[in-house]
């Protein structure tokens, strides 16, 4: 048996899906989160007729009727893969909104169970939803469901059963109301019957509804609105809030945590390494080195990484995040995006591949390809381990410096925003986003929790499999030359050196030309922890949290003794990292999004080009400003940022001659 | 000698599991490159996400 869940964005579907299936899917407490369908089976114990039933969870639509590409994933699954039962979550607390396509799924024929979700809220509101004149209206079953409590108190078993009821049987679901629109040609006759609907609607909402806050009035939530999305406050506010977490996880409480679980590691790759003393150099230094070194290295920064998808979480789950998607809505105007392309910018500071997935909630082709080519430019989970060390070695633990580089995101893709725009000679004036904003709540400590440990698994399981085996690899690639001969104490006459040293003589203008950066670099398009895991290894460095086992106390110049660069270098290495293109999982879902070869081609130049020039200036000023002369390599770098500019300038300049002579055309044409 | 051959019979043990894994993942997902090393793919039947 199969039990679609569909209803209107942000209804709760994926936290009714995780409650009756036990699965762990990532939900947002706003529109737009699921892009996809999920499937999962029921959990036993709301399985009483131990039924064989797969739960789908469809994401959110407002109508039968797509205008957006994952709406379509709702109407054809619906439509073509036929459910046995639907179970359609309506948001209590927009009763008149959700019954609209609620109507239209009761045309289908397929029986209907309506999950009143988010009950509390209504109740909250001191509103109160007749359920039996509401089941009588619609001919369905009706059932107050909180998809957030447990299954015992939140009508989630009343529900499944219901549901599995409705399936075993042969019952075909009456309509209460026939739009007509099977027959409709016209946009006219479509407008003509969505009317009606409307007007049936909202009979029974006025019916069966008991409202005692009006809409109308302001609530405290609005008065919230008004500083917190303010066109003034909205920015410093998102700054105080993004400084304070990354200040949480990276300077306070993220460093203590992480200098315990690094002691363990320690002691065990000690532990190890005594047992090991007796054999070949080259194997101990294979075991302990690179693979419990690099790994351990990687793995020292979890505990940073999940006070940060905790604090994100919260910020999620209270409706925050919400708001940062209207207060950057006319900076994306500008540009040529909407307030849409936050929701996948800020979904990419977990990972980018949902990120750019989510842009497919876009209609706009050329917004939808710019969004998935400038999401992964926000600072990914994976690439927070590279900013953790960089801000750890060079900038003793600055919370500003995770802070900056978030801001500084924000402002590449505001920038490389304009330059796509004319590149692509889009000349529309203007675009409008209008985004349901969540009622803020007080979030969920074991929704985070929750949260937070699902992407732990996933980065220790990561660290175990896939940045085990580049750093295995990387170790015998620094052991051994070309002639299969051990090197050593002289790694810079081995393959890795060989290989990356090309690559080096390019990093030269950005202050990082040494092997082991340029063999870090390119380990990160694997998965962007490995850069790393990579440097654990080449520089025989696994300690990065606990600075003091290193001598590094005394300040970025001792960690350039190690590294062999300075602060400014350091930091351009960081920028270089977050800025060019993502990992090639990310990479691949870029790909899927765009579903052109020239776009994705052409994004990967133009990340990799903003990337280097970044670099370039970020070092080149830094070295300008710290001894008053420009570092190495500047003329070289400046040669080749000018050849960046000068092509990103001509393609702008015929993007432009594109756009005027498509206006004339318009002209010509009125 | 021995105290070699179990050291790189560790090591076989600890690359080739994770190898294993690595494999295991690309096959589950049919070989879709945007799954390998995809924090999402941490569900037992798959993601239906279509990343590639």
């Amino acid at each position: 048996m199969k039990i679609a869940l569909a209803g209107n964005p942000n209804s709760g579907k994926t936290t009714l899906f995780n409650a009756i299936t036990g699965r762990q899917e990532y939900v947002g407490n706003w529109a737009g989160v699921t892009v996809e369908k999920k499937e999962g089976p029921l959990k036993p114990e709301l399985n009483r007729e131990k039924a064989d039933v797969t739960v789908v969870d469809l994401p959110g639509a407002y109508s039968m009727s797509p205008f957006t590409s994952d709406e379509s994933i709702t109407r054809d699954f619906i439509r073509d893969e036929k459910p046995d039962v639907i179970i359609n979550i309506v948001d209590s607390d927009n009763l008149s909104r959700s019954l609209f396509f609620t109507t239209q799924l009761l045309e289908l024929g397929v029986p209907v169970v309506v999950a009143l979700n988010k009950y509390d809220t209504a109740e909250k509101k001191q509103s109160s939803i007749h359920l039996d004149w509401l089941s009588e209206r619609l001919q369905c079953p009706v059932i107050a469901t909180i998809a957030t409590k447990s299954a015992h108190n939140s009508g989630l078993k009343q529900l499944a059963a219901e549901a599995i009821r409705l399936g075993l049987s042969d019952y075909r679901q009456p309509a209460p109301h026939i739009a007509g629109t099977r027959h409709a040609a016209t946009e006219a006759d479509f407008e003509k019957a969505d009317k009606k609907r409307y007007e049936f609607v909202s009979r029974i909402v006025a019916d069966v509804e008991h409202r005692k806050v009006s809409s109308a009035s302001q609530t405290a939530q609005d008065k919230a609105d008004r500083i917190i999305a303010s066109r003034w406050l909205g920015i410093p506010i998102f700054a105080l809030v993004i400084w304070l977490v990354f200040s949480l996880s990276q300077a306070w409480a993220g460093p203590f945590l992480a200098d315990i679980l690094v002691g363990w590691l320690d002691a065990f790759q000690s532990w190890v390494a005594g047992l090991v003393s007796g054999v070949n150099p080259f194997l101990s230094s294979l075991l302990v080195d690179g693979i419990i070194g690099g790994v351990s290295a990687v793995v020292g920064f979890l505990p940073l990484i999940m006070i940060l998808f905790f604090c994100l979480a919260l910020l999620e789950d209270c409706g925050y995040m919400a708001r940062v998607a209207v207060v950057m809505d006319r900076f994306f105007k500008r540009i040529g995006l909407s307030g849409k392309s936050v929701i996948p910018m800020v979904v990419s500071t977990g990972c980018a591949i949902p990120g750019i997935m989510a842009s497919r909630t876009i209609k706009d082709t050329r917004q939808r390809r710019t969004t998935a080519m400038l999401s992964p430019f926000m600072p990914c989970g994976a690439k927070l381990p590279i900013i953790a060390l960089f801000s750890g070695l060079f900038f003793g633990n600055q919370g500003w410096v995770g802070t900056s580089m978030y801001f500084l995101a924000i402002v590449i893709i505001v920038v490389s925003g304009l330059i796509v725009r004319r590149i692509t000679g889009d000349a529309s004036k203007e675009s409008y986003f209008i985004m349901e904003l969540p009622e803020y709540r007080w979030p969920s400590i074991k929704r985070a929790a929750l949260s937070m440990l699902v992407r732990a698994k996933a980065f220790i399981i990561k660290a175990g499999t896939i940045i085990l085996i580049c750093n295995a690899v990387i170790q015998i690639l620094q052991s051994f030359n070309w002639q299969l001969q051990l090197v050593g104490d002289a790694p810079e006459t081995s393959i890795l050196a060989a290989v990356a040293s090309p690559f080096a003589w390019l990093f030269i203008p950005l202050g990082f030309g040494l092997w082991q950066f340029a063999a870090a670099a390119i380990t990160g398009f694997i998965a962007k922890e490995n850069v790393v895991g990579t440097l654990a290894v080449t520089f025989s460095v696994t300690r990065f949290i606990s600075v003091d086992d290193l001598a590094l106390v005394g300040g970025a110049g001792e960690v350039g003794a190690v590294f062999g660069i300075g602060a400014a270098a350091g930091l351009a290495y960081l920028v270089f990292n977050l800025f060019t293109p993502p990992c090639f999982a990310a990479i691949g879902a870029m790909r899927g999004e765009m579903e052109s070869r020239k776009w994705f081609w052409g994004g990967i130049a133009f990340q990799l080009s903003m990337g280097y020039t970044l670099a370039f200036l970020v070092y080149q000023t830094g070295t300008l400003i710290t001894t008053g002369a420009v570092g190495t390599g500047f003329v070289g770098g400046l040669t080749a940022v000018l050849v960046i500019a000068g092509v990103i300038g001509f393609f702008m300049k015929r993007g432009s001659k594109l756009s005027e002579s498509m206006e004339e055309g318009v002209h010509f044409a009125g | 000698m021995l105290a070699n051959i179990i050291v790189i019979a560790v090591i076989a043990l600890i690359i080739g599991f994770a190898v294993f894994r690595v494999v295991r993942e690309k096959k589950k997902y049919k070989g879709n490159p945007a799954c390998i090393g995809c924090p999402y793919n941490h569900s037992g039947e798959g993601c239906n996400r279509n990343c590639g």
